[in-house]
């Protein structure tokens, strides 16, 4: 299953350089994990994809990110700002 | 105390409209469209919303696709600034090719409002018969890469029908269902008596909303707020009194809040005199209600008060006559008995709303 930011769901960085995800009339605040996640949704890549590519980044074993990106997406699904 | 930076940014391009809505939360006094700001004002007045780092925009009016060619322009100098826009429209002048030319500009978000689920109930609430037209806007931005939003205000003359709106919402294959209580400001305010939905209507509704919701789960997102009149303590407005947001009106006015122009005991600033950051920081009409130090009893000793921050000012204003007031949808307000009265008054079906329009001045 393949991950994108939902319809008119855009990710970038406020004033202040710190990530936000912009929502129809609201904004969401991310960490950096959340931003880092986000950045990595092209409509191709699945969830064990991007815990690979997450791994690399933050030098972390791709077992130990799969699940916190798993949780982190079907969080995001159901508040509607990425879709599969 | 230096407040935090506003957030979001309403424009409201005009105050003209081809519907008349009797719930419509403008002022009764719509002014002179002759008095609406330039769009080089406009984009002025964008141009500061960016410095202030206001990274929402929302696009509204009366009906902001009247100013056709300056919409798009607007859209595409917040958009170039960074900032995501929003349209709030009725949808009636939503062509193909306006839509793509907005889309074009940065378009992010569209709310299209429907007055009831079908054409007759529609044509009585919007004084005229466009429920068709939207129907084509809401199909048409459906097929293209923007978020869509599609609104319901909920009133005694259509509440019954919300089971019919969901379903209508379903079958356009519509994601996210804002269903808005009417509130009571404006011309809402005037028609409150033929307006104000029944406690049965209010809580039947409330259950067909949460099986709804169960049942439409990760399909459709359904928004609904129960109406202050009908709870226990009143609604977050604005979440707290200049915090977050700023409204400026057709004709330039700086406003906390959509609704702030009824308080009559303020002056606010306009985008003539000074900057947005001048009315943020500087204004006293900004600063009048800002925070809790001017909370009076029983807000001042309440643990609620950094949760609802007193309610709404304009509410306040309306129905007590101060908007430093407690507001009266509190059940802790000693103006309660004005919402209780309005509330339990007993229904008045003889009561015709009066049609929204501007004034034989204008």
């Amino acid at each position: 299953m393949s991950y994108r930011l939902a319809r008119g769901v855009r990710l970038q960085n406020d004033a202040d350089g710190a990530p936000v995800l912009l929502i129809p009339e609201g904004i969401v605040t991310l960490n950096v994990s959340a931003a880092a996640t986000l950045e990595l949704l092209d409509g191709t890549r699945d969830a064990g994809t991007i815990a690979e590519l997450l791994a690399k980044r933050f030098e972390a074993e791709p077992a130990e990110l799969t699940g916190d990106v798993r949780t982190l997406l079907d969080d995001f699904v159901e508040r509607g700002f990425v879709t599969t | 105390m230096t407040p935090p930076n506003p957030r979001s940014l309403l424009c409201e391009l005009t105050y003209r409209c081809n519907l008349q809505c009797p719930y419509c939360y403008n002022p009764l006094d719509l002014g002179n469209p002759r008095d609406d700001l330039d769009v080089a004002t406009w984009l002025r007045v964008l141009d500061e919303a960016a410095q202030l780092g206001i990274l929402q925009i929302g696009f509204s009016g009366g009906e902001p696709t009247l100013r056709r060619a300056d919409l798009v322009r607007l859209v595409e100098r917040a958009t170039a600034h960074g900032a995501y826009t929003n349209l709030i429209t009725q949808g009636t002048f939503l062509d193909a090719g306006y839509l793509d030319e907005l889309l074009a500009a940065g378009l992010a978000h569209v709310q299209i409002s429907i007055q009831a689920p079908e054409r007759v109930s529609a044509f009585a609430i919007a004084g005229t018969d466009v429920h068709e037209r939207k129907l084509q806007a809401l199909r048409l931005v459906a097929t293209r890469d923007v978020a869509l939003t599609l609104n319901c205000v909920l009133h005694r003359l259509n509440h019954d029908a919300l089971p019919e709106v969901i379903a209508f919402a379903e079958r356009e294959g519509i994601r996210k269902l804002e269903l808005a209580n009417v509130q009571f400001y404006g011309w809402a305010y005037k028609n409150r008596g033929a307006l104000i939905p029944t406690r049965e209507q209010v809580e039947r509704s409330a259950t067909i909303v949460s099986a709804a919701r169960e049942r439409l789960r990760g399909k459709m997102e359904i928004v609904y707020v129960l109406p202050d009149y009908f709870e226990e303590y009143p609604k977050p407005c604005m979440h707290g009194w200049a915090q977050v947001a700023l409204t400026v009106t057709p004709d330039g006015r700086i406003l906390p809040c959509p609704a702030a122009a009824a308080i009559a005991t303020l002056a606010f600033p306009t985008v003539r005199d000074g900057s947005l950051a001048d009315a943020w920081r500087d204004s006293h009409a900004f600063q009048a209600y800002r925070g809790t130090d001017w909370m009076p009893d029983p807000c001042r000793s309440c643990d609620r008060r950094e949760r609802d921050f007193g309610g709404c000012r304009c509410q306040a204003f309306l129905l007590a006559g101060d908007a430093g007031a407690t507001d009266p949808a509190c059940s802790k307000s000693p103006h309660h008995d004005l919402v209780v009265a309005l509330r339990d008054g007993g229904p008045a079906p003889e009561a015709l709303p009066v049609p929204r329009r501007f004034t034989a001045s204008a």
